[in-house]
């Protein structure tokens, strides 16, 4: 039994964002998430094999508009204004070091080693990604209209205030952006700087959680994201790393009267008519609600939990049409200390085409020979994540490949950093299949549907439907497979609270 | 020459039908129409008086072999259906025949045919178009089998009066309990044939579905069985005459597809083409459409489709005045005609025809409200001597003809 008016299926960082926005107004809300633990892919986890890993992420933070609004800091969460580094493992050996600040000095001196001409653009261009990442998160947070068909009642105002952000940012950086965003990052980070180095660094961070290549049209875009979300090219922490962003996140929604069940994995999203009375529960609990807000991904939601019989035809083939296509993997290797890593995100992507080749792969259902790699250090323990390791491998599955998968990711740093491999004690991996059956990912995809063009901002989640709402009246969305989502943030989160309470 | 070889790829031949044989024979005239890809006699006479006089008057065998048919089978068949069409298919009886259209999520007409349910959990489901896509759609999230059998099954068409006696003699079962819209399984010349008691004439008639490798022996076979009583090779034009004066409607004729509409007031509804009764909103659960039909039944239809009959003497009298007769068409009209309340059009004519056995001149037409009540009238445009004049016209109920026989 509940008295929730409002059940949000999964505890996400995003469902637990609307959680907390609703219960801020007075809603009688309980989220209901299947593990054990709150926090999504912020959280870890035991697997199959018993052993457990940590959070996901290596860090995290929320929008700043977010910690206010929902006054997070009370709940214990501070951001660092720390500038962190991100470190570049150059092919001859050694690395380059960026601070992502426009005036610092070891970045810009690293930089001109490499070229002087470079050095001297990186100012503008940290400039012009902040810009453009401020533009970005302007336009997240703006519910976007529901093209085709515009209705100016409710589209019309939001739209116009998006319209003069936009035009404060000047018509030259405007048209800049938006050029920006149908670019690969190969044409994009070669139109900032001539040395290699440099620019395979930064495209790093623009295929980083998606399944595109170095050369792939719209990593322009995916590269503002990451660097929104980031704040620069390197992850920034909050104090309690991940874990202290669930902390606060779980209070704010518990000290307003909300209320999480965990271990409380939903089975079916109870629907007649079109209207959504409830949720049935995997323990055959069934609760009654009126709203049902999902944070879980939306073909898991729509075709898994409401069910295409449920759903228009036309519906249910745009919901299958989403593409979610998972090809990141994750080592959590425990070492005796004498790795000798550096600090900071370590990039393993040393020319651009190195990583168009390790994207190739996925196309022909394969694991990167020489992945791309991005690595965190936490004392001893050392996270690496591992790109591309597709969901769908052609001739294998993933029971097998797991070996194989954590030899060419060690062996890869270790050709970086040779003390890495005498130093490793134990390999703990997650593969895209653990990511949908521990994480609920559909096809281990991680932002709830690929970030490409053709699936972002009003066609997010699908062309139509750019409202959080779905053909079922009652039945809302509020994951990272909304506008505004993948990463960490909390936008479609807020979004979702904010479409829900103006009715 | 490229387009030579391209008008020779099989694709874009006519196919036969599993009849041709014996219909091509037939086919003095070579009058061939196109129906769904196959080629179809229009009418084996030049004129269609003598095929049109054996539906009414004794029996008429045409073959409607090229209709789209789809098998459905599996645990969820019968869900499949229900949520396909707004008529209630879990009330349905084993044996029971339905017919209805199907609509897109706007509640808009795609197509429309007749279900049966051939078993517990199997049913056929014939259409005017291809439906896999749509069929395929709606069974996502079902375990059930969608296979289509239009070229598998043939199918022949007896109608008229003299029908069930001529099944009688033919059957290995006598096919006197067969109800209106029921279906039965049967033998004729030994092989299994299923009949239901369905048209598209708005008289006595049955539909007898076979197997495609079959149809000679049946078609012979019957023909035998009804040399006595005036069974008639009908081509299709006859059978257009029929279906307008039974009241029936045609796609691509008397509505568009939604699927094929070019601009949204091309779509039309059930409820706009007279199948409110097939709308059952009362029934359980999700079907395509839904919401869309249960607005429009609480705040009406703007269109329906209904039926005009044209008033003789002002047909007469514009014809008179230029020195003629009246001229009726020879057989169904599939055009667009105005129709007008005053000045003003407030409506068109789909197909129109002379109706010999009612010695009408009838029309389906699409009116606006309130132009659609039975009993106004309104005028349609005539083309008399290449001048275009108006003739004073009454709305009616549809059917024009119901014959008791039909339902007994
Ligand atoms: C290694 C890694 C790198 C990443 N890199 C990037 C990046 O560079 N750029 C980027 O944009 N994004 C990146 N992401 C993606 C980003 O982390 C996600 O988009 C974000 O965490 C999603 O948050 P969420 O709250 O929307 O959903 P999730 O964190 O996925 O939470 C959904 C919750 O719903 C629960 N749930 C699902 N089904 C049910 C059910 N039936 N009943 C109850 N609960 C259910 C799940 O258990 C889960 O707790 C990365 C992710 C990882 C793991």
């Amino acid at each position: 039994m509940t008295n929730a008016e409002i059940l949000i299926v999964g505890a996400g960082h995003n469902g637990l964002v609307t959680a907390a926005y609703l219960a801020q107004a007075g809603k009688k809300v309980l989220v209901l998430e299947q593990r054990a633990t709150a926090g999504g892919q912020l959280a870890g986890a035991t697997l199959a094999s018993g052993a457990t890993v940590p959070g996901l992420h290596p860090a995290g933070q929320l929008r700043p508009v977010i910690v206010k609004e929902l006054d997070l800091a009370r709940h214990g969460l501070t951001m660092s204004a720390a500038d962190a580094a991100y470190v570049s493992a150059l092919p001859d050996g050694g690395s380059l070091r960026l601070v992502s600040s426009a005036n610092d000095v070891a970045t810009i001196e690293a930089i001109r080693r490499l070229s002087p001409r470079d050095a001297g653009c990186w100012p503008e261009f940290v400039g012009f990604m902040n810009r453009a990442a401020a533009f970005l998160d302007a336009a997240y947070s703006t519910t976007m209209p529901r093209l085709p068909k515009i209705e100016l009642r409710w589209d019309g105002l939001p739209l116009a205030s998006l319209a003069l952000k936009l035009r404060r940012m000047g018509g030259k950086d405007m048209f800049r952006v938006m050029r920006s965003l149908s670019m690969s990052a190969v044409e994009f980070t070669e139109e900032w700087f001539e040395s290699e180095p440099i620019n395979a660094a930064i495209a790093g961070v623009a295929i980083h959680g998606v399944t595109l290549g170095s050369m792939s049209a719209g990593t322009g875009f995916t590269l503002i994201h990451n660097w929104l979300n980031r704040g620069g090219l390197a992850h920034r922490t909050t104090t309690g790393g991940p874990q202290g962003l669930t902390d606060a996140l779980v209070k704010a929604v518990l000290t307003n009267g909300g209320e999480i069940r965990t271990g409380a994995g939903v089975a079916q999203i109870l629907v007649e008519h079109q209207r959504v009375l409830g949720v049935r529960l995997e323990s055959g609990e069934e609760l009654k609600a009126s709203t049902v807000v999902s944070s879980a991904d939306p073909r898991r939601t729509l075709l898994g939990l409401v069910g295409a019989p449920e759903l228009p035809p036309e519906f249910v083939w745009q919901t299958q049409s989403i593409r979610m296509r998972g090809s990141v993997a994750k080592l959590f290797v425990q070492t005796d200390g004498r790795h000798r890593l550096p600090e900071g995100t370590v990039a393993i992507a040393p020319t651009l085409k190195y990583l168009e080749r390790a994207y190739d792969s996925t196309k022909y259902g394969e694991m990167s020979q020489d992945p791309y790699l991005e690595v965190t250090t936490s004392g001893a323990d050392v996270m690496v994540h591992v790109q591309f390791a597709t969901y769908a491998l052609r001739n294998a599955d993933w029971g097998s490949m797991r070996p194989e998968l954590e030899k060419r990711a060690i062996d890869t740093l270790a050709l970086h950093f040779p003390a890495f491999k005498g130093s490793v004690q134990s390999v703990q991996s997650i593969t895209p299949v653990d990511l949908e059956q521990t994480w609920g990912l559909t096809e281990g995809d991680l932002n709830h549907g690929q970030l490409i063009l053709d699936q972002i901002f009003f066609m997010r989640p699908l062309p139509g439907w750019s409202n959080h709402r779905t053909p079922i009246d009652g039945l809302y969305l509020c994951g990272s497979g909304l506008h505004g989502g993948g990463g960490i943030s909390g936008t479609p989160g807020r979004n979702a609270a904010r479409a829900l309470l103006r009715g | 020459m490229p387009e030579l070889s391209t008008v020779h790829h099989p694709l874009y031949q006519l196919r036969r039908t599993p009849f041709h044989a014996r219909t091509s024979q037939l086919c003095l005239p070579h009058n061939w129409r196109r129906w769904g890809g196959c080629l179809a006699a229009g009418s084996y006479d030049l004129g269609l008086d003598r095929e049109y006089w054996a539906i009414r008057n004794h029996a008429a065998l045409i073959d409607i072999s090229p209709l789209i048919k789809y098998e459905i089978t599996g645990r969820d068949a019968a869900r499949l259906l229900h949520r396909l069409t707004p008529r209630d298919i879990h009330r349905m009886q084993v044996g029971q025949v339905y017919y209805t259209g199907w609509c897109d999520d706007d509640g808009k007409l795609l197509d429309d045919g007749t279900v049966t349910r051939i078993g517990e959990q199997s049913f056929r489901l014939t259409a005017a178009e291809p439906q896999y896509r749509w069929l395929a759609l709606n069974a996502v999230g079902m375990q059930v089998q969608v296979t289509e059998l239009t070229e598998q099954l043939a199918a022949l068409s007896l109608q008229g009066p003299k029908s069930r006696a001529i099944l009688n003699l033919a059957c290995e079962q006598p096919v006197d309990s067969l109800k209106y819209f029921r279906m039965a399984f049967n033998r004729i010349a030994g092989k299994p044939v299923s009949v239901s008691r369905t048209g598209y004439t708005g008289d006595l008639g049955y539909e007898i579905w076979m197997d495609a490798t079959d149809a000679l022996v049946i078609w012979d076979a019957l023909m035998a069985a009804g040399h006595d009583y005036g069974i008639t090779p009908t081509g299709i034009l006859a059978m257009d005459m029929a279906r307008v004066e039974a009241g029936l409607f045609m796609l691509d004729v008397d509505y568009t597809s939604a699927s094929h509409a070019w601009i949204p007031g091309q779509r039309s509804s059930p409820y706009e083409m007279g199948l409110g009764w097939t709308v059952n909103l009362d029934k359980q659960g999700y079907f395509v459409g839904r919401r869309a039909l249960e607005r429009e039944h609480r705040e009406g239809s703007s269109w329906k489709l209904v039926g005009l009959e044209i008033d003789w003497e002002g047909l007469e009298r514009e014809y008179a005045a230029v020195g003629m007769p009246p001229q009726v068409p020879a057989s169904a009209v599939r055009g667009s005609i105005p129709v007008y309340a005053g000045p003003r059009q407030v409506g068109y004519a789909s197909t129109s025809t002379w109706s010999p056995v009612l010695k009408k001149y009838i029309a389906l037409v699409h009116l606006q409200q309130p132009y659609f009540t039975p009993g106004t009238k309104v005028e349609i445009e005539v083309t008399v001597e290449h001048h275009r004049r108006k003739s004073p016209a009454t709305v009616v109920t549809l059917p024009f003809y119901d014959p008791e026989w039909k339902k007994k």
